[in-house]
């Protein structure tokens, strides 16, 4: 049975959404989405849901991922409600509804407990240094061994249950049979938009943010892998070296075009900019920075007098890694491409 | 220099379409002296380009016509058509004062016959204003065949000087050294009928208002339909077929925010509600189909008139149109949701009309000098005391009559002129 909960807005409201109540369901909306297509109707059906307050039917819907943001329908409202901004407060809404610690949802309604989080983390760094002696050679091994089990850890035991959590709400509850060789032959769809966001392209007028997100998510991952499996830092590798030098500057530039965006809200997309948001793309404006300084200081022999550089560094990738990453904006990575998964097993 | 001639009037009507005119009618009724200035070439407004009223049915042109002949034999009317009112300044009580410009017809009024034989003369074709440029008309014309005064005019804008009409004409009527005319009027009270504009669909790129050749307004619809119509039948602009599956977008430039007007425009559901039963009365075997966010058919026997339509087999869908896209054929594909269902559907129609809203005229308030009678939020003008005093405006001696206070349909703006009239009475015989 449906229950009607008129309550829930004043919870969405505190995810970013805005003045949905206004829609007087036009549907101009959808019919103006250029991701939205037959058979996958959005954004006013999730409007009408959360006007209502139909949690259930919000929380087995794969729908608000599957919306872009390009921002035409909350252009073209003629109530001014906004959907795109509401679709963007579902995934963060859903998003701290699929974790199971509940942190995400402390997380993005409070900048208080943000703020509290970081420095938490902050101080965590400080104190391991500190128990090392300051030691550089010693905090550098023992960071080096930290980005690999915050990795896995991160993965293993927050990561994984809440995408088995978002498997359960979306694909199980609702009632799909799925066969096990659909989810075998979907897992193409599930890589294609993991690392192409391929469908962001539908979005019209849009090549210009669809390459840089491309290039954005392309370079993390490189020097995720430089830094972490290669052991940027480290290595006397000539290759790693200049590859690492390359992949954080274009992380460094490319986010620092995001930030002007969201500072100048230039675009539907960058016009209401939550804390949340500013985290994900300043943290890895700065981890770009921060990299880039630190392989610097190690090639100019600088790094041993001034070891609060790598620090930083160290603070800012322990902040990323144990915060944003968990219970933070990055699990879109996850969530987008697994629901263009979900979604190819349940429309068979 | 210029030469300003005097005049004296009891009321002062700036407007003379069916509300001005009814208001100054009422007046001069009751034996005022009444001044209607009139921008266009023909009193009349909007109404006497209509093809019929709702939920009547009644023949627009004939139920105007009467009224607009009333009005300008009337002894105690004098129109000054062709005219702009340069400014308006409220003095004291009962002491108002008006500049009036009258442009030159370059036709001596008072001799032309009305005979055409200039527009026949005439080589230049341009847009016919009146017809909403679905035809051509000639630089000699006459407005439009019910027009009053019904006398020509050179549009000298697009004249070549040439002398046909000249030649031709059998009374020597044209005059081109006839130069604009200028007057100060005096009166004791006056009453603001400018009416509205309609919404231009140049503003809504997403239906291609404008720059489609078969997305028309309902008021090109309206000229279609009209005993005066262009046309002899209903034909689509682009390649002059007959249509049979005509579509009706509403709230096109109403209840939008992001079309810059928020606000419902009162009259887009019933006129085209009308145009579908006319339409099927004209093309008996095509599909009318009409888009909708909500039908506000709130007036006296309008449901009636609503459930009718249906009866009579209008296809109603609940959805408002988000995009039009023109195909090779010169056919229209709409994209809608269909509410009904939560499907988003592709519907294709060879005749898409746009229910154009109705928008305030901005420049009403600007024609006053010193103060100015509030306007709001929209830019209609204020009224004092909507419930109460509907035909008050913010300033004592001046009412407002008609569409300029906010959309009206037909009765609503009679009823509203009658008003006008009344309280213009009561300030004069204060």
């Amino acid at each position: 049975m449906t229950r009607i909960d008129p309550k829930f807005g004043k919870k969405l409201k505190r995810y970013g959404a805005f003045d949905y109540d206004a829609c007087y369901n036009c549907g101009t909306c959808t019919s103006v989405c250029s991701l939205a297509k037959k058979d996958e109707e959005f954004p006013r059906e999730m409007v009408r849901y959360s006007a209502t307050g139909n949690q259930d039917e919000i929380l087995s819907s794969l729908k608000p991922w599957l919306c872009y943001y390009c921002g035409e329908c909350s252009t073209n409202c003629p109530r001014s409600a906004n959907p795109g901004e509401l679709m963007m407060s579902l995934r963060r809404w859903l998003t701290a509804r699929y974790d199971w610690t509940g942190i995400s949802g402390l997380l993005f309604t409070s900048l208080k407990a943000t703020v509290i989080a970081l420095l938490t983390v902050a101080a965590g760094v400080i104190l391991f240094a500190f128990f090392m002696n300051f030691d550089p050679e010693a905090v550098m091994k023992y960071g080096h061994y930290f980005e690999m089990a915050a990795i896995s850890g991160v993965f293993a035991v927050i990561l994984l249950p809440n995408l088995i959590r978002m498997w359960y709400f979306t694909v199980i509850k609702p009632g799909y049979k799925v066969s096990f060789k659909a989810y075998f032959i979907a897992l193409k769809e599930l890589f294609i938009h993991m690392f192409t966001q391929k469908r962001a392209l539908g979005c019209d007028d849009n090549r210009k943010r669809w390459f840089e997100h491309f290039i954005l998510v392309i370079g993390y991952l490189t020097l995720l892998f430089t830094t972490v499996f290669l052991d940027w830092f480290g290595t006397d590798s000539l290759y790693v070296i200049v590859g690492g030098y390359i992949v954080s500057a274009i992380v460094f530039i490319v986010t620092a075009d995001f930030v002007t965006g969201r500072i100048k809200k230039s675009k539907e997309i960058s016009r209401h900019s939550r804390p949340s948001d500013w985290l994900f793309v300043i943290w890895l404006l700065l981890m770009g920075l921060t990299a880039f300084i630190v392989r610097i200081a190690i090639d100019t022999d600088i790094l041993h007098d001034n070891f609060w550089i790598y620090l930083i560094h160290l603070t800012i990738l322990a902040q990323w890694a144990l915060i944003i990453v968990p219970f933070g904006k990055w699990t879109h990575f996850i969530y987008r491409s697994f629901a263009i998964y979900f979604s190819k097993l349940t429309s068979n | 220099m210029q030469i300003r001639t005097k005049l004296k009037f009891d009321a002062l009507v700036v407007g003379g379409g069916i509300a001005g005119g009814e208001a100054a009618l009422n007046l001069a009724n009751n034996g005022y002296k009444v001044a209607i200035i009139e921008k266009e070439l023909s009193i009349g407004g909007k109404m006497i380009l209509l093809s019929k009223v709702f939920p009547t049915l009644d023949c627009s042109a004939c139920i105007t016509t009467p009224k607009v002949s009333e009005i300008s034999r009337h002894p105690g009317i004098t129109i000054f058509t062709e005219s702009d009112v340069e400014n308006i300044e409220k003095r004291g009580e009962h002491n108002f004062i008006a500049f009036v410009k009258r442009r030159p017809r370059y036709v001596i009024a008072e001799d032309c016959t009305g005979c055409q034989l200039c527009e026949k003369a005439c080589p230049v074709i341009t847009k016919d204003q009146f017809q909403y440029n679905l035809v051509g008309r000639k630089a000699a014309f006459i407005p439009f065949s019910i027009a009053s005064p019904k006398v020509a005019a050179i549009d000298m804008e697009n004249c070549t000087l040439c002398g046909a009409c000249e030649k031709a004409c059998p009374s020597n009527c044209i005059d081109f050294t006839q130069e604009d005319r200028f007057y100060e009027i005096e009166a004791s009270t006056a009453i603001i009928a400018t009416g509205f504009k309609l919404y231009d669909p140049a503003n809504l790129p997403r239906y291609g208002g404008g720059q489609y050749k078969n997305v028309l307004t309902s008021m090109q619809m309206e000229r279609q339909l009209a005993p005066t119509r262009p046309f002899n039948t209903i034909l689509r602009p682009g390649d002059g077929k007959v249509p049979d599956k005509i579509a009706y977008v509403l709230c096109a430039g109403s209840r939008d925010d992001s079309a810059g007007n928020p606000i419902c425009s009162q009259i887009c559901c019933m006129y085209s509600i009308k145009q579908a039963q006319l339409l099927m009365g004209a093309l008996p075997m095509a599909d009318i189909t009409i888009y909708y966010i909500d039908i506000r058919a709130f007036g006296k026997g309008y449901d009636e008139f609503y459930e009718q339509a249906k009866g009579m087999g209008v296809k109603f869908i609940k959805g408002k149109i988000g995009r039009i896209s023109e195909l090779s054929n010169g056919n229209l594909s709409l994209r809608y949701e269909d509410i009904q269902s939560g499907r988003i559907k592709e519907a294709e129609h060879d005749l898409v009309v746009l229910s154009v809203g109705a928008l305030a005229n901005k420049e009403t308030p600007l024609l006053f000098k010193g103060i100015r009678p509030d306007v709001d939020k929209q830019d209609f003008i204020l009224q004092g005391d909507p419930i109460l005093s509907p035909a008050k405006t913010t300033i004592d001696g001046i009412f407002v009559a008609g569409t300029a206070s906010g959309p009206k349909d037909i009765p609503d703006s009679i009823l509203s002129a009658g008003s006008a009239a009344a309280e213009a009475l009561s300030y004069l015989t204060r």
